[in-house]
């Protein structure tokens, strides 16, 4: 998996690139903007671009902008320090995919960008979603396991929802909280934990293998066993 | 008010009074000198003609109203010519003495041969003319009295509004807008309140300069420590999957992890309080019903598995502002609740619209916060158990104050008899519908 980052702090983008390394992933950076919008280097084969808003000379925002008016779709990632409601919604609407606040740990990051490169690489939006012997019905917002409908309160539907969504793909606490809570600060009470439990619950009441994992420090993910 | 009423009356008074006994005087001195000049003229008629042709003289004059009245007796009383009762004066010197048209002031001397000559010059003019004078002076007086008060009332009204616009700006800045600076009139000539002013947005300069170095400082240290603890909890993490074979080793290094959590929760929370105090009023539209809404579910699981029971009430309303930071300040109400109260707890989360200055509040029946303490509980990190052994930064309520100060609102610590009651009152905002 490839990996752009456009990050003016030299440090903090070899600290990213480090990190991200780390996880698999191969990383090129770039700390000027303008140099993104060069042939082959924005527009390159890269699964996913994480671009700062902040970059000398223009907003990160811009540099999208300008990147998807000329077809480049490659799935994006703003990282910034800019975390304010109106600033989150304009990287969100103006083509963004997902919208960090700095700092973030390396984890949270990798755990990010790779739901983003599977995103980037899935086509369509199924009404169906399925795992194993679990099957979601989205439209008539139905859960079957084993053929015995599963009943769900609306939240544990939309959590099961996006897990299901991102199968096989860590999803971290944070992105739960973002996605099906929306809530984009840390409560420090264990919503999440407590919310996946009864999920969980729920789901092994008919009987079968466990489908929801915790992976310690990366966050949660539903995979056949 | 009252002093100065009475002192102004009392000063014009003291003035009028004495214009009019000068003017008195002065005129007085004048007709003196008219009547001796007249006396000094009949002097020569009967010097010249002889005292026996005064009476025909004194007849005469009589007769030409020139201003004089005059009296003329014989040796025996008896009256020779002019007014009867200026004839009557017998004796030398001056009188003041009722004539023919009223008061006059007279000028008695004896005559050789023992006669008795009188000379006098009528008052009742001059009486009028005082009266005049002294109803001009009451009414110059009143409006000035009238005057001087409006004056001083305006001068002191204007003093009070500039001043008064000071200690506004002092409540402001003591609310948690350290950006307000007090007006200054004239920059280049001030008057002393402009001194004032200007003196008092110094030291706010200052003090915001102090605050932010302060920040800045808070800050680069939960900066710099977050890098670390995030590598030592990866570094724990190994070393849990490491032991993994040791259980009792591998349950002390998750506990070490949790301790380390804790730390890093606390410099997050760090971090977010100067982050809040340090942004600029939030400019969105927050649902406060919907924010209520979904904070309650997400937390009612955990309130009621703990054994504690949470009432939700809400009503329509709306303000301006950041809904996550609502949000969190929400959150982290309802966790304080749930972490100071008893097993059996009632707990409630209200909206309320308020007539459009919207009001929420979290208000539970356990312990509460004696009143002498609540200053404590709303400093950051400031924690009422001295054993600090209950999980959680002290952060909490100081990061929701801080909310509520960034949206113009007020959180305060009520009795709820028993129990706490937190609330957050925003203020009145225009509708934006």
């Amino acid at each position: 998996m490839r990996v752009l980052i456009i990050e003016d702090d030299v440090e903090s983008a070899q600290h990213m690139a480090d990190d991200l390394a780390g996880f698999g992933l191969e990383v090129t950076v770039i700390h000027d903007g303008g140099a993104a919008l060069a042939p082959g280097v924005g527009d390159g084969p890269y699964d996913v671009l994480i671009i700062d808003r902040m970059l000398p000379g223009c907003d990160g925002l811009e540099l999208l902008r300008r990147l998807r008016a000329r077809g480049v779709e490659t799935p994006a990632l703003f990282l910034t320090a800019m975390g304010a409601v109106a600033d989150r919604v304009a990287g969100l609407q103006g083509g963004g995919d997902d919208y960090v606040v700095k700092p973030v740990d390396c984890q949270e990051l990798n755990a990010r960008v790779q739901v983003l490169a599977k995103r980037g690489a899935r086509t369509g939006d199924p009404t169906l979603l399925a795992c194993g012997d679990l099957e979601f019905d989205r439209l008539q917002r139905k859960v079957w396991r084993r053929g015995q409908v599963v009943s769900l309160l609306p939240l544990e539907y939309r959590l099961l929802e996006f897990l299901l969504l991102n199968r096989g793909q860590p999803v971290t606490r944070k992105m739960l909280l973002e996605q099906v809570w929306g809530f984009h600060f840390d409560p420090r009470t264990n919503i999440v934990e407590t919310h996946i439990s009864r999920l969980r619950g729920k789901l092994d009441e008919t009987g079968g293998p466990p489908l929801i994992h915790t992976i310690r420090g990366a966050g949660y993910v539903v995979r056949e066993p | 008010m009252a002093f100065q009423t009475i002192a102004l009356v009392l000063a014009f008074g003291v003035a009028g009074l004495l214009a009019i006994l000068s003017i008195q005087q002065v005129t007085e001195r004048a007709y003196r000198a008219d009547v001796l000049g007249e006396v000094g003229s009949l002097d020569d008629e009967w010097r010249h003609k002889g005292v026996a042709h005064l009476s025909y003289t004194v007849t005469k004059r009589s007769r030409l109203w020139h201003g004089f009245e005059y009296g003329l007796a014989s040796p025996s009383g008896g009256v020779l010519a002019g007014d009867p009762s200026l004839a009557r004066l017998a004796h030398a010197g001056w009188t003041k003495s009722v004539a023919a048209k009223g008061l006059a002031l007279a000028y008695t001397e004896r005559l050789p041969g023992g006669g008795w000559l009188s000379v006098a010059r009528d008052l009742t003019a001059q009486q009028e003319e005082m009266r005049t004078l002294a109803i001009l002076l009451a009414l110059s007086g009143a409006a000035g009295v009238a005057i001087c008060l409006a004056t001083a009332c305006l001068t002191s009204h204007w003093t009070w509004r500039r001043l008064d616009a000071l200690s506004s700006t002092a409540a402001l800045v003591a609310g948690g807008q350290l950006a307000v600076r007090a007006p200054v009139r004239r920059v280049d000539a001030p008057d002393e309140i402009d001194d004032l002013s200007l003196a008092f947005n110094a030291m706010l300069d200052r003090i915001s300069r102090l605050v932010d170095q302060l920040r800045r400082v808070t800050t680069d240290v939960a900066h710099d420590m977050r890098r670390p603890l995030t590598r030592l909890r990866q570094k724990l993490e190994r070393l849990a999957r490491a032991a993994a074979d040791t259980p009792t080793v591998a349950a002390e290094v998750r506990r070490l992890d949790a301790d380390f959590l804790e730390i890093l929760r606390t410099f997050d929370a760090l971090l977010q309080l100067a982050e809040i105090e340090g942004s600029p009023r939030p400019e969105g539209l927050v649902d406060l019903t919907d924010v209520a809404s979904r904070v309650s579910e997400a937390l009612r699981p955990d309130i009621e598995v703990s054994g504690r029971s949470l009432d939700a009430l809400m009503e329509s309303a709306r303000v301006k502002g950041d809904a996550d930071l609502v949000a969190q300040a929400l959150v982290n109400l309802l966790e304080n609740a749930l972490r100071h109260t008893p097993v059996g707890a009632r707990i409630e989360l209200r909206v309320e619209d308020n007539a459009g200055a919207p009001r929420l509040s979290v208000r539970d029946n356990g312990p509460g916060i004696p009143p002498d303490l609540r200053d404590l509980a709303l400093a950051p990190l400031g924690r009422l158990e001295a054993s600090r052994s209950t999980a959680g930064s002290g952060l909490g309520l100081a990061i929701a104050a801080s909310v509520a100060v960034r949206h113009g609102a007020r959180l305060e610590l009520a009795d709820a008899a028993p129990g706490l009651e937190v609330s957050i009152s925003f203020p009145p905002s225009r509708r934006t519908d």
